[in-house]
């Protein structure tokens, strides 16, 4: 499997290569144009913890798909190209055996050998009730692609480190993390802007992206026809 | 072994071919692409209405009925305006051309063959080119939004655009995109507009589930197709959950 990112970096699109018996899994919609001899096969993945097509459906409606297409090479030399739908960069990051906690919105592909558990719960249920927001956990080996919105930048994290929560991509999990307000108190926080960050701990690589997806929805959703 | 061959538009800031009919540069490309042509006296430029920017002295601008109503009307159901603004020089001049959304921009030379546009996509062209629209019926029906196409055939310069970047892919063997990234291609290309396999009957998940989503055009043969790397559908999905509902009672 190759990997090439085009197009950077603000319309950038991935160009995979797969050879005979080689497949990838990506989010339903990701994909823009692909050779024939791929054979394409939709399944239901369980994610946030609900399993099955009803609940799946529930899910879908609820504004996040969880259908995923695996994409598998018949012949040799057969190209994809898959983008996600907001502006901004892609990034790959490679497996080896750790585990890669990633932003629901900002996983784009992995390769066969990576595990993907959508039900990760990490940063607890509650907190995030309301958001439309939910992690992806890749553990194995290979590459794991990574969208954004915006420009994408890698942080290696040794010590502390604090990251508003829209500005997440991914991180390895071995740093450390917790949940918390930005200022000394709760209305200090919403006040300034900055409702929740994630406060990280420990060794680990950390990717953030320049712009926050929440807060561009939420400029543009107020001045739009009402649903 | 069958190889489908991908080959990229090189991407740069500035393009410009001197294969070209008219005198152009593209600037700013892929993500904010504008069109500048430098006009001789008596040289024509027409395009979409809404797109000029900015132009010199000795440039008339005259919007109309271009090939006639019945032609224009084609041009309706392809998705375009019923007017084809025409810019004339009566003396070294420039205009530069704008399209709406960000995105990219491509120019292309016809020499008697025919370019399919999708629709929206149209943005300017030379003296010697036609536009028609091309009712598709059932096969453009079918795909409802997904690809509603205009024709442009004879001797001279195509601009097109779209939002994102534009890849330009040689087809050799074959070739499936997703009808909402197809900008533009050759038709010497076969094409139909089909389910995406996953989806087809006989696997589980059925393609109404995606409201419209999940329809791709099978090309075949030989030629060129330009994708776009973004769509604004997807785009204006992802906004919807952040309008704000409507207030019942």
């Amino acid at each position: 499997m190759r990997t090439e990112i085009l197009c950077r970096p603000a319309a950038s699109v991935a160009r995979i290569t797969l050879d005979e018996g080689e497949s990838i899994t990506c989010e339903v919609g990701a994909m823009i144009a692909m050779s024939t001899s791929l054979g394409v096969e939709t399944a239901s993945r369980k994610r946030g913890g609900g399993g099955g097509v009803l609940k799946g459906l529930k899910r879908m409606f609820a504004g996040e798909s969880f259908f995923l297409n695996h994409f598998t090479a018949k012949t040799n030399n057969q190209s994809l190209i898959i983008g996600p739908s907001l502006l901004g960069d892609i990034v790959s990051h490679k497996l080896t055996g750790g585990n890669l906690v990633v932003q629901g919105s900002s996983w784009l592909a992995s390769g066969s050998d990576v595990e993907i558990d959508a039900t990760w719960q990490g940063f607890g249920k509650a907190i995030f009730s309301g958001e439309t927001m939910f992690w992806v956990k890749c553990s194995g080996t290979g590459d794991v692609l990574l969208s954004s919105f915006g420009a994408i930048y890698e942080v290696q994290v040794d010590g502390a480190y604090t990251v508003d929560t829209g500005h997440i991509v991914a991180f390895e999990d071995t740093l450390g993390f917790s949940i918390g307000k930005s200022a000394g108190s709760w209305l200090g926080s919403f006040l300034g802007g900055e409702g929740l960050v994630c406060k990280f701990k420990g060794r680990g690589k950390l990717y953030c992206q320049s712009h926050n997806p929440p807060s561009f929805g939420k400029l543009l959703g107020p001045l739009l026809k009402a649903r | 072994m069958t190889e489908t061959s991908f080959v990229h538009a090189p991407l740069g800031k500035t393009s410009t071919s001197t294969e070209g009919k008219l005198a152009f540069e593209i600037f700013e490309r892929p993500d904010f692409s504008i069109l500048g042509v430098k006009l001789r006296a008596g040289e024509k430029v027409f395009a979409e209405p809404g797109a000029m920017a900015t132009m010199t002295p000795g440039v008339q601008m005259k919007s109309g009925f271009r090939g006639g109503f019945g032609r224009s009307v084609g041009r309706l159901f392809g998705g375009e305006s019923l007017l084809v603004n025409t810019f004339t020089a009566s003396q070294d001049s420039e205009v530069t051309l704008a399209p709406g959304p960000a995105g990219d921009m491509v120019h292309h030379r016809l020499r008697g063959g025919h370019l399919m546009l999708q629709r929206g996509a149209f943005v300017a062209h030379s003296d010697g080119i036609d536009i028609s629209g091309k009712w598709q019926g059932a096969k453009g029906f079918f795909s409802g939004q997904g690809l509603v196409l205009l024709k442009a055939s004879g001797d001279g310069d195509v601009f097109f655009n779209a939002y994102g970047a534009i890849m330009e892919i040689d087809v050799v063997d074959g070739l499936v995109v997703d009808t909402g990234y197809v900008v533009a291609f050759e038709d010497t290309l076969g094409y139909k507009v089909s389910v995406m396999p996953g989806l087809r009957p006989g696997s589980k998940i059925k393609t109404f589930l995606f409201g419209g989503e999940g329809l791709v055009v099978d090309f075949e043969g030989r030629g060129k197709v330009w994708v776009q790397t973004r769509d604004v559908g997807p785009f204006l999905r992802w906004v919807t959950p952040f309008r704000p509902q409507k207030s019942r009672g």
